[in-house]
């Protein structure tokens, strides 16, 4: 499809220009993705009124879990999340085996090092979508092989 | 239909209140702001036994339609009633409708509804809006446009 192509690419530019405006910033060798996460945030908290619009009232923490993982996902991505686990206590983790933006980079450990950069954005998204359901949160993300990504969202209880 | 639309945010600061100016008794900003803030405990305490129901007895099918983001009928005055709903992103949309005029008297509870969710589909266009800020009151003159034509076109 056209559209996710357009989508796919506005991404690893506005990545690029993030990485060009932190090595002007300042010369050391950290890459600053924080402007990513919040294009991130800003994007989720505005599609999240839209998504939810038709949507029942969520009954609790985990059926907006559940919502993330297959509605949001599929918005965004076209696909569900694979794996959902929880330790009831304000610990997500959602496991994606095939993440879109890793998908056609490599398949094992090759460019390793660059996944972080390319999984800022989600972060953002998902916390993002999450302020707006009043539910405040961590999120980091964890690549181990290359496709896969597996996202820890931590609840922040007050 | 209705005499006045208000918008309330999660922190119950309004965001955007807006009438139209046939009915004298909410001519002016302040009987509005007044109106739409008298009917705020009633849609808290709507919300909360909400919530106590869907814990208390999942097995309660019946109860199912609590999840409704329409929440009606909240509060009635001798001149005004005031029905409310609240989206899954706790903004409250909170709309008057006058008992004294003809066209708000005999006014079916369907109609209010749509008119609602009407009004939450204008809501989340505004919201795209990337010089919105969220929490912020809403400033733009075409939903302001949009939602007066709502409130005028009885749905």
């Amino acid at each position: 499809m056209a559209d996710e192509i357009v989508f796919d690419l506005l991404h690893s530019e506005i990545i690029n220009y993030a990485l060009d405006q932190s090595k002007d910033n300042n010369d050391k060798k950290e890459v600053d993705l924080s402007v990513v996460e919040y294009i991130g945030f800003a994007a989720g908290y505005k599609i999240m009124e839209r998504l939810t619009r038709e949507w029942p009232r969520f009954k609790d923490e985990l059926d907006t879990m559940k919502f993330i993982c297959t509605d949001f996902w599929t918005c965004i991505y076209k696909k569900q999340i694979d794996n959902l686990r929880t330790n009831h206590q304000g610990v997500y983790v959602l496991q994606d085996n095939a993440f879109r933006f890793l998908n056609n980079f490599s398949n094992g450990h090759q460019y390793l090092e660059y996944a972080p950069r390319y999984v800022a954005y989600t972060c953002g998204l998902i916390r993002g979508g999450l302020a707006n359901l009043c539910i405040n949160s961590v999120v980091t993300a964890e690549v181990q092989s290359m496709p896969s990504c597996k996202f820890h969202i931590h609840v922040q209880r007050t | 239909m209705a005499v006045c639309v208000a918008v309330i945010g999660k922190d119950n600061s309004p965001l955007y209140i807006g009438g139209i100016g046939n009915d004298t008794s909410t001519d002016n900003e302040l009987s509005r702001q007044w109106l739409v803030h008298t009917a705020l405990d009633a849609l808290e305490e709507r919300l909360a036994t909400t919530n106590a129901n869907n814990t208390g007895s999942n097995t309660n099918t019946a109860r199912t339609d609590l999840r409704d983001l329409y929440l009606g009928l909240l509060y009635s005055t001798d001149t005004h009633k005031i029905y409310g709903y609240v989206t899954n992103t706790k903004i409250k949309l909170v709309l008057v409708t006058s008992s004294t005029s003809p066209s708000g008297s005999n006014i079916r509870d369907s109609e209010v509804r749509t008119a609602l969710r009407r009004l939450h589909a204008l809501y989340a266009d505004a919201m795209c809006n990337p010089f919105h800020l969220p929490g912020d009151p809403i400033t733009s003159s075409k939903f302001d446009k949009q939602v007066k034509n709502l409130m005028l076109n009885n749905v």
